[in-house]
């Protein structure tokens, strides 16, 4: 049986992992590369690695440390943060990447995800989706949630697994951060809506969260960061929590 | 023994080099597909669709398909495995052949299938692993002709798909062995030391 994925999240500035509330007030945490290994051994079913300054100027060094990150781990690397091209996204999965998340270039450019799907499989390519609630649906944010799009989030994660996205990261920005649990309903909403792994985001601040998140969506990850950060829990205390709850985990 | 990976030119391969290097392993790149017919043992790694990864092999195809029947040890890794089957509804060009078949697609409504998944074998190379989940990104699968081909298999959405393939010595794993943490990395060591006995 597949099993349900728990995927801890590194938020990279400046060559190291922060965290801050709802993408305000970062505080440092780590080194990308010792964080990723870390978690790898302690069971995580994957690692996400996203640069959330995505500047120009960090471009190279921020593929350097996904290749030193990627050399650390044995298990699937997911890297994203202001890929803005099919061309960007070949340099990343050169680095190391084993999928590609690709947020407001695919808003502004949605052929890119079919072309990136074309080029290297529809397997690397995660469409990530910031939401907020907005009247009784949900609106996409682009531009680390500082832009409203006028999108729906059920229409466009539709429109993305039309045009070839593999998966979709999906974060609640009313949730994240806070530490209150993920967003159920849109959450639910989506994974119903679409064919393609949905990974839940946002939120995580108790084990329990976890399990609601399982067993009231049909998601097919769960994503966090923070409560592995500051080591409120392990990724493998985790996983004995679900397991004895009787959810499928690795 | 060397082990000699085919880098087709359509992806990296960083992760199944590190994979076999750390255990031990002597890696030799193979940019140029001749090269492969001198390998005392050839990795086809899991990258690229299946049009794309054939692409510089398919002019050797016809010596590669008679040098791995003929026994050298083989692994062929998620499309790397695809595409040692005749053909494939993901694409129009021709595999290698050395595992008679077609690739289809999975049934499953929710694909790709993506994640940590059982497999069922009671082949050699999942001798002393415990753990038998593996990481899976895929939305095809091999359907071989001979049902002997097939040493282990996987469920998912309802389907039990065959997911670990062997023909003479060359195998076939739909999973990534090198990114399936420790029982991954357990399959190649098992593997390698296969590879040693029958090279």
């Amino acid at each position: 049986m597949l099993t349900k994925r728990i995927i801890p999240c590194l938020d990279v500035k400046n060559g190291k992992v922060v965290k801050g509330v709802n993408f305000l007030g970062l505080k440092d945490v780590g080194s990308p590369p010792d964080m990723a290994e870390e978690y790898s051994n302690d069971g995580a079913d994957e690692i996400t690695f996203l640069d959330i300054a995505a500047s120009l100027e960090y471009r190279q060094t921020t593929l350097d440390l996904v290749s030193e990150t990627a050399k650390r781990v044995f298990v699937p690397l997911t890297v994203g943060g202001g890929i803005r091209s099919a061309d960007e996204m070949r340099d990343a999965l050169n680095a190391g990447a084993d999928k590609v998340s690709v947020n407001s270039a695919a808003i502004t450019n949605p052929k890119m995800i079919s072309e990136s799907a074309e080029r290297f499989g529809r397997q690397c390519v995660v469409i990530a989706i910031d939401v907020k609630k907005v009247g009784k649906g949900w609106e996409v944010l682009s531009h680390g949630g500082t832009r409203a799009t006028g999108l729906d989030a059920i229409e466009w994660a539709k429109r993305a697994e039309d045009l070839g996205a593999g998966e979709i990261l999906l974060t609640s920005m009313d949730a994240d951060g806070v530490k209150n649990g993920y967003d159920i309903a849109v959450t639910a909403a989506i994974a119903d809506e679409v064919n393609i792994p949905v990974i839940a985001s946002g939120g995580c601040g108790k084990l329990e969260d976890f399990y609601e998140v399982f067993t009231q969506t049909n998601v097919s990850a769960a994503l966090a960061a923070s409560v592995f950060h500051y080591k409120q829990f392990t990724v493998m205390q985790v996983k004995e929590y679900l397991k004895d709850k009787g959810v499928p985990v690795r | 023994m060397k082990v000699t990976i085919a880098d087709y030119g359509v992806g990296n391969l960083h992760s199944v080099k590190k994979a076999f290097e750390k255990n031990g392993a002597a890696v030799r790149v193979a940019a140029d597909m001749k090269d492969l017919l001198n390998s005392d043992c050839i990795v086809f790694p899991g990258v690229g669709a299946f049009d794309s990864t054939m692409g510089k092999l398919l002019c050797y195809k016809e010596d590669i398909k008679e040098r791995l029947l003929s026994g050298v040890p083989a692994l062929g890794i998620c499309i790397g495995a695809q595409i040692l089957f005749d053909s494939s509804e993901e694409g129009s060009s021709a595999g290698i052949g050395a595992f008679g078949g077609r690739i289809v697609k999975l049934s499953a409504e929710r694909i790709p299938h993506m994640g940590w998944n059982t497999v069922t074998t009671a082949d050699r190379l999942m001798d002393g692993i415990n753990r038998r989940e593996f990481y899976f990104a895929h939305s095809y699968r091999g359907s071989a002709d001979n049902p002997n081909n097939i040493i282990g298999t996987t469920e998912y959405g309802g389907e039990t798909f065959p997911s670990f393939f062997r023909v003479a010595n060359t195998y076939g794993t739909q999973f990534h062995p090198e990114k399936s943490s420790v029982s991954g990395l357990a399959l190649i060591k098992n593997f390698i030391a296969f590879a040693e006995e029958n090279a």
